[in-house]
């Protein structure tokens, strides 16, 4: 849980490091967050920005020339737009103050994809906010992507923001923490949340890219073909009265001297089975890996298909949530 | 945390950046020479049209080399870049420069942070009465800059940032509105955080290159460049008798050494200290001067100063010298003795300064005061005869005066006869000198305007005049003003009503009455904002028996207001609305439910108002006619189309008192 270190976040960053020291601190005293979470001043922080640091230190400048040569004028100037950036600092903490975060959920992807959490934030009061952005916290591990999602909220609006998540691994990926943060009006001061979210993402194993062919050995509850009717050839066999006449092959009665008719059939549902034991993988992970390939397969040629592992097995189906619960088994498997 | 490092600017919010730049720079650009100018305003130009037309970045070579010009072109025009105009030349042309490489957040708020800094810098250069209009521009237009710049950082590059307001004026009020809140804080900053009473580090004298007013020089036109401009030299209070028009002579500088063409000071006049003081309780006059800063070292006041303020000294020939440069608003108080005798004796050494001049120059001249000598023996007679000379032949006081050649005197009195005050002293002196009469020339001001409503005299560098003084025996140095016997209008009314020519193309004389009228609203901002320092401060509280105020103690002050204006703003700020509060109709039934809830029936926000009171007429059967009749009048106000009255519900709530329903019920 804690962030891969890694040669560039090795790098001296004051930023980084506090951000990782907050969230540690957050996460010990509080635990993960729960959701639905309405800001409150407790759960608020303002700092100066970067930007905010470097405007002080301009107006700091003009202040001290100002009452070196005693100019009235620019101190009155720079006095107003000290007052102005301290009240921005209100200004963002009263555009975070009464956000709630409702929920947040993903829907599952295969591994090496980016997951999609999507953060349902909702306006609790009566006044528009500006520029609310959700973002991974700086102390969130690689696999936190994306520069994050940002909206205006009218009145009482709810909204979708989105953050992306690159699922690495197979099986339950948990959200990194995130923060949701604006730097109204100004971008002198930022204020932010820590969320830490018991959320989690279902990663099916990634599709082989080359599996073998599907194993079409059906049998079972399908049956077999009826025969005569249909439009597939089967057989020849002897002609028997009532054979309808277009049924007779020609060609082949002049051959043999004797009528022949030909025997059509419908063919029987195909159906696919997926035997843990008859993929041809060498290890678990290629195994888990060609079965994926196969149900996406198999769903893409709405050919029905069972599946069978070492520990559970599922009978032949097909749709969405037959998929679904064989990629869900796959992506769980532990062997 | 730098998360602004990799975002582009978008066409919007440059815009913005851009006039913020523009209007703080606008005033500097009026001092900067014409090619300096053009270098400026082309960056602009540039980048403007590569946003309309989406053109490349400009290559870095291009913009090297560009720079380099605009160096070079700085420094040639101002010989150094160690001048405060010429550094804060330096810094708009940096800074308009910069616009060609500003394509990040973080390019656009430097540029932002800095037209900020330049706009204070002007300050140094004016404070007029105006200068806060330009002020709030430059800080309203950065903020709306900040404001664009801090939505592009957030919504990111990708996605079109949402407009912030319906149009420029919701914009323009968003910036106002903050102004407005920050201002009672900044008004308590900048009236209790503590000033400094000398300053850490002087202005050196070599940065000073904005002088204004009289200098220690005087050739033919010096003083005629004065005269056209219209900016205030001093103002002055009188507390007691107002002395005569006539007699409203403000020394200056006093001019000993003349070199045939130039008058300049002489090295006794600016190093020896006046050896005989008047009294100050002789003075007649008494009044305050409030000088605008015209970074020279003379104070002005009307013969003879018995007070000398601080950090100055009274020289041998009676001018106020101030240590350092007048660079702000200076306030002293004055009292004057107009009886006083300036050098009874006088010295061999200040003799023969006072009667030196060039030889071999302006024969004629000589010969024409040879003349008047033979005849006159006394000097004050001489005097007059030279007066009268001025005043019976064929003068002219005029602003257009032609060039005079290598003997000026003798040109200025024999053949062109017309010019401007320093000729005339000029010439005086001279033949003064040539009688054996010691004489030196007086330059300062003369006259000035009186306001009647603000009750102050007004100076005006167009007051600028220039005299001479005669050296006679038993009687010291005495004042004779030539130019009052060529034209005496010009000691009785004032410099501008002894010509009949227009100064320049917008002299009118209702706008002279403006500009009079105007003074004193800046007069006023003097007083009040401009003047205010460390002294003042201290006395800030005197009305209130607190003698004097240290910086602790304003400290204290400070944050006490800060504390004070805080509790008052914060609910303003924090407040937290609670949803769904907003109509008179949605407090009402807030009412009932409260009182519903009061009975525990429980309603959720999803419930309509039909489903609140099916569930609390089933739960209090006995009321359920009058909650079905709260449901309906609720629900026909909010969407009939022709809505009953909001009193019948208002009553109907009102008068609703739910009872508990007995507890034998088994619903709990």
């Amino acid at each position: 849980m804690v962030s891969v270190a890694t040669a560039s976040s090795q790098r001296f960053s004051p930023g980084r490091r506090f951000d990782r020291w907050l969230l540690e601190r957050i996460r010990r005293r509080r635990g993960v967050t729960d959701l639905p979470r309405t800001f409150e001043y407790r759960h608020i922080f303002v700092l100066p920005t970067l930007f905010g640091v470097g405007f002080g230190v301009v107006l700091a400048m003009t202040v001290t020339g100002g009452l070196n040569f005693n100019n009235n004028m620019a101190l009155l100037m720079a006095f107003t737009l000290v007052s102005i950036s301290l009240m921005t600092m209100f200004l963002a903490y009263r555009n975070q103050v009464g956000i709630s975060v409702i929920g947040i959920a993903a829907d599952p992807v295969f591994a090496g994809e980016r997951a999609i959490f999507q953060v349902l934030m909702r306006n609790q009061e009566s006044r528009s906010r500006y520029a609310v952005c959700v973002k991974w916290s700086t102390a969130a591990s690689h696999a936190a992507a994306g520069s994050g999602d940002c909206r205006d909220f009218s009145p009482e609006e709810t909204l979708k923001l989105r953050l992306e998540q690159i699922a690495r691994r197979r099986g339950y990926m948990t959200m990194e923490p995130l923060v949701v943060e604006n730097r109204f009006p100004l971008g002198l001061f930022k204020a932010w949340s820590v969320i830490i979210p018991n959320v989690q993402c279902l990663v099916y194993p990634p599709p082989a890219p080359n599996a073998p062919p599907l194993p079409r050995t059906g049998r079972g509850d399908h049956g077999a073909a009826h025969k005569g009717e249909g439009e597939h050839f089967h057989a020849l066999r002897e002609y028997r009265p009532g054979d309808p006449l277009k049924r007779v092959a020609w060609r082949a009665s002049a051959r043999h001297q004797k009528l022949y008719s030909r025997e059509m059939e419908t063919p029987r549902e195909e159906a696919c089975e997926f035997n843990w034991y008859l993929t041809g993988g060498t290890s678990s992970e290629e195994k888990l890996s060609i079965l994926t390939a196969w149900v996406l397969r198999a769903e893409h040629h709405q050919i029905p298909y069972s599946l069978e592992m070492p520990t559970v097995a599922l009978p032949p189906g097909l749709g969405q949530e037959h998929r679904d619960a064989c990629l869900k088994i796959l992506a769980l498997y532990e062997g | 945390m730098a998360s602004d490092r990799h975002i582009t600017t978008d066409t919007r919010s440059m815009m913005w950046v851009m006039a913020t730049l523009a209007i703080a720079m606008s005033l500097q650009l009026t001092r900067m020479p014409a090619w300096l100018l053009l270098i400026a305003i082309a960056p602009f130009m540039w980048r403007i049209a590569a946003e309309l037309n989406r053109w490349q970045p400009m290559p870095a070579t291009w913009r090297f080399s560009a720079l380099g010009v605009a160096l070079l072109v700085l420094v040639l025009s101002f010989g150094n870049v160690f001048g405060r105009s010429a550094a804060v030349s330096l810094l708009t042309v940096m800074l308009a420069m910069k616009l060609l490489e500003t394509y990040r957040i973080r390019d656009a708020r430097v540029v932002v942070s800095f037209s900020l800094f330049l706009c204070a810098t002007q300050f140094l250069f004016g404070q007029g009465v105006l200068m806060p209009l330009y002020g709030a521009a430059v800080v309203a237009t950065a903020l709306i800059a900040l404001a664009h710049l801090h939505r592009r950082e957030a919504f990111g590059a990708r996605r079109p940032v949402p407009a912030l307001g319906r149009s420029i004026y919701a914009e323009l009020g968003f910036s106002l509105r903050i102004l407005a809140l920050a201002l009672p804080a900044a008004v308590a900053l900048f009236l209790l955080f503590p000033r400094w009473s000398s300053p850490l580090w002087g202005v050196p004298e070599s940065s000073l290159d904005a002088r204004t007013g009289l200098s220690d020089t005087m050739e033919p036109g010096s003083i005629q460049q004065l005269f056209i401009d219209d900016s205030p030299a001093f103002r002055v209070n009188f507390r007691g008798p107002i002395p005569r028009q006539e007699e409203l002579y403000w020394r200056g500088p006093v001019l000993w050494d003349y070199n045939g063409r130039q008058w300049e000071t002489s090295f006794w006049s600016r190093n020896i200290e006046a050896r005989q003081r008047p009294s100050p309780g002789n003075a007649e006059y008494r009044y305050t001067v409030q000088l605008e800063p015209n970074e020279r070292k003379w104070l002005f006041a009307l013969d003879y100063p018995t007070v000398v303020p601080n950090d100055t000294r009274l020289t041998m020939d009676y001018q106020l010298l101030r240590k350092t440069s007048v660079t702000q608003l200076l306030r002293y108080e004055i009292a004057s003795d107009p009886d006083f005798v300036d050098s009874p004796q006088l010295s061999e050494v200040l003799r023969n300064s006072a009667l030196q001049i060039p030889q071999g120059l302006n024969s004629r001249t000589q010969e024409l005061v040879s003349g008047w000598r033979r005849m006159i023996d006394e000097d004050m007679a001489l005097a007059e005869r030279v007066l009268r000379h001025f005043n019976e032949e064929q003068f002219h006081y005029t602003l257009e005066a032609p060039l005079l050649g290598l003997n000026a005197v003798d040109d200025f009195l024999f053949r062109t006869r017309a010019g401007y005050c320093e000729h005339y002293a000029s010439a005086f002196t001279v033949m003064m000198r040539m009688a054996g009469i010691p004489a030196r020339v007086v330059t300062g001001y003369q006259g000035g305007w009186y306001n009647e409503f603000g009750n102050y005299l007004l100076v005006r560098q167009s007051d600028a005049h220039a005299w001479s003084e005669i050296w006679l025996e038993g009687g010291g140095w005495t004042r004779v003003d030539p130019t009052a016997a060529v034209s005496p209008l010009r000691v009785q009314q004032g410099s501008l009503g002894a010509l009949s020519e227009p100064r320049h193309m917008l002299d009118f004389g209702w706008l002279r009455e403006l500009r009079n009228g105007f003074d004193v609203l800046q007069r006023s901002w003097n007083d009040w904002v401009i003047d205010f320092g460390a002294a003042e401060q201290s006395q800030l509280f005197a009305p209130l028996g607190l003698r004097r105020i240290d910086a602790k103690g304003l400290m204290a002050v400070l944050f006490g207001v800060i504390a004070v204006l805080s509790l008052l703003l914060m609910p303003l700020i924090l407040r937290t609305q609670g949803p769904m509060r907003r109509s008179p109709l949605q407090g009402v039934w807030l009412r009932f439910l409260r009182r519903l809830g009061r009975v525990g029936v429980a309603s959720r926000p999803s419930m309509g108002a039909r489903t609140v009171a099916c569930e609390a007429s089933a739960r209090l059967p006995d009321q359920a006619d009058e909650i079905q009749r709260i449901a309906r009048l609720y629900n026909d106000f909010r969407y009939s189309p022709s809505p009953p009255g909001f009193r019948d519900l208002k009553q109907a709530i009102k008068h609703f008192k739910p009872r508990k329903p007995a507890k034998t019920r088994t619903w709990t």
